[in-house]
């Protein structure tokens, strides 16, 4: 079983598009077992692009992945250890002066326990708080997907996207599946890591701006340090051929080879907005067959 | 004090930046404005504004260092560590993960041997820039960048916002472009700001994510009006964007249309040649606001 991850250092690059065309030639022309894995936890949108209902959904779990610090205020005895320096290194605890007990900011909170650990009264207690609601929904294109979305106001993005692969990773394994495809999160903060780390290839998805050849060297960066497997997808490439150039150069400079240029294509804006399901599998014969004989030739990587 | 407004938009890619810098351009015509680019993990608007970016500080950590003379081997640095970043195997030192380290302090205290330090570690850095390049004095960017590798970019954006407030009040508005999505770099980006404006797109991705962004800004008790860009892509969906408007008390404020223009300008890195006409209605609701 190997895993993919479809990354993007920017957002809105049609990263997510692009993982579902794939997984929909895999599943309906190619016959393989898959399990999706939606990683995209602060706006996780695979379950609209497959047009998928409230009844598809069939588990449903909470997801308690972190801890915020809580005070017992009978128990404290004021001695103000807990806001002394050298303990909160989030800025997350204050002194409330007219009440003399200290005050958590739930939303700088990391859980990290040192006050609870500093205090003398027991008087601080760490509580599991729901971060997100994991589902399991069936497609109509035979897979599964697993997602999970971010509690609001909540964070551990990054534990949340784990959470997300390990069940995927135990699904995977039931049904016997030949890959577990991942879309991942935008950027290159703490749910990318979790969502590349360990994978085998990295499809890394870009347009020709700027702007985004920017995020994508900094995504393959951070993809080397985990020594993946790691090929480029342009996006939109005819919209500004220069800046094309641009980055198939540097795609050569950093080793990672370009797998496909994908022209501007109204039909992936299309698809999204009206949710076709027609328009989405004639993409997906459109553009996929390319892509996979590119992993497959230029780096003996086949799915 | 400076009015502040953070450009926030749940999903990636709805022209967040581009509207911030923009709104910037727009506004640094009449009013002293400064830019701040709070998405750590990819910061843009340098590059858009094709501005230098000059280093104002570094953003560093407090992380752990061991001494092994003193330690006794008893596992409980590695017991509290929330972040698996301390590996402990019996009869062994301690071996020290520094990726899944998060700086905090629970190690150093439980230890009771004092066996461990403090060490800096850089994570990231601020920049500031001015916009010379384009003729836009009354226009200041900082910056912020979180170095690869490294997980957690709020307390970036932490030290970012403690920059800012140092000189915000030599401006008249201070716009923040936040990263995208809702967890908490963007949260940390939205805490304390006047109001935010959510930029959003006609399609049913545009729609999840902005009743997410509103569900967030409404936790956080911060007025938040929306921004439907590409506007005329699907004019049916933006009858839906909408009614999630009036669903979150908000209102549409300004509709721009989807122009390849734009496209063309942002992906050369041209902005300030885009026509006004394209973006007034918004800089006049500001300047109302
Ligand atoms: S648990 Fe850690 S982050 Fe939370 S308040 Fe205590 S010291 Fe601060
Ligand atoms: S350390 Fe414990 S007892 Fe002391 S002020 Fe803080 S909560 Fe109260
Ligand atoms: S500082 Fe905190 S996160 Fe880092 S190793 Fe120590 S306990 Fe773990
Ligand atoms: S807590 Fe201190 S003494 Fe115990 S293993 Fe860790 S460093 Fe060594």
């Amino acid at each position: 079983m190997k895993t993919i991850t479809v990354s993007s250092g920017k957002g809105g690059v049609g990263k997510s598009s692009i993982t579902a065309i794939i997984a929909l030639y895999l599943a309906r022309k190619q016959n393989k077992q898959i399990v999706y894995a939606d990683c995209d936890v602060d706006a996780p949108n695979a379950h609209i692009l497959l047009n998928l209902k409230e009844k598809d959904f069939y588990e449903k779990e909470e997801i308690f992945a972190s801890e915020k610090a809580t005070l017992i205020a009978e128990k404290c005895i004021h001695c103000r250890k807990c806001v002394s320096e050298d303990i909160c290194n989030f800025n997350a605890i204050s002194w409330n002066k007219e009440k003399n007990i200290p005050e958590f900011n739930k939303y700088l909170c990391e859980g990290c326990g040192s006050c609870s650990l500093i205090c003398p009264a027991k008087a601080i207690v760490l509580k599991k708080v729901k971060n997100a609601t994991l589902r399991i929904a069936k497609t109509s294109y035979g897979f599964p997907l697993v997602t999970a979305q971010l509690e609001i106001g909540e964070s551990g993005s990054g534990k949340i996207v784990t959470e997300v692969r390990k069940r995927a990773e135990k699904l995977a394994e039931k049904n016997k599946a030949d890959l577990i495809l991942i879309d991942g999160a935008p950027g290159i903060g703490c749910p990318v890591i979790a969502s590349i780390q360990g994978t085998d290839y990295i499809v890394a998805v870009t347009e020709p701006t700027p702007a985004a050849l920017h995020d994508l060297s900094r995504l393959i960066t951070l993809a080397k340090y985990f020594q993946a497997k790691t090929g480029i997808i342009i996006n939109k490439y005819d919209l500004n051929l220069k800046m094309t150039e641009k980055i198939e150069t540097y795609a050569k400079e950093q080793n990672a080879p370009l797998l496909a240029k994908i022209p501007y294509d109204e039909r992936f804006i299309k698809s999204l907005v009206w949710q076709d399901e027609i328009l989405l599998q004639t993409l997906s014969e459109t553009y996929v067959p390319d892509i996979l004989k590119a992993i497959k030739s230029i780096q003996s990587f086949s799915i | 004090m400076p009015k502040t407004i953070a450009v926030t938009g749940g999903k990636g890619g709805t022209g967040k930046s581009t509207i911030s810098t923009l709104l910037a351009i727009g506004l640094s015509k009449e009013y002293r404005v400064l830019l701040v680019d709070a998405d750590a993990d990819c910061p843009n608007l340098h590059i858009i504004l094709k501005a230098k970016r000059k280093l104002l500080s570094e953003v560093k950590q407090t992380i752990p260092k061991w001494d092994f003379s003193k330690c006794i081997k008893c596992g409980k640095c590695s017991q509290v560590c929330k972040e698996n970043a301390i590996v402990f195997v019996k009869g062994k030192y301690p071996i020290f993960v520094k990726e899944q380290c998060i700086g905090c302090n629970a190690c150093r205290i439980i230890c009771p041997t004092k066996a461990i330090g403090k060490a800096e570690q850089k994570i990231g850095a601020i920049y500031f820039s001015e916009i010379n390049s384009l003729n836009l004095s009354n226009l200041h960017l900082i910056s912020s960048e979180m170095l690869i590798t490294y997980e957690e970019t709020s307390p970036i954006v932490n030290a970012l916002k403690k920059e800012v407030s140092k000189f915000k009040d030599k401006y008249d508005f201070v716009i923040i472009d936040t990263a995208a999505g809702t967890h908490c770099n963007v949260i940390s980006a939205l805490l304390g700001v006047d109001f935010a404006l959510a930029v959003t797109e006609p399609t049913p991705l545009g729609a999840h994510d902005l009743s997410l962004i509103l569900s967030l800004t409404k936790k956080l008790n911060i007025p938040a009006f929306v921004l439907l860009n590409k506007a005329n892509m699907a004019k049916s969906k933006a009858e839906e964007i909408k009614s999630i408007a009036t669903q979150f008390n908000t209102e549409i404020v300004s509709e721009i249309p989807y122009d390849k223009k734009i496209f063309e300008a942002y992906s050369s890195a041209n902005l300030e040649k885009m026509p006004e006409s394209l973006y007034k209605p918004l800089i006049d609701f500001i300047k109302k606001k």
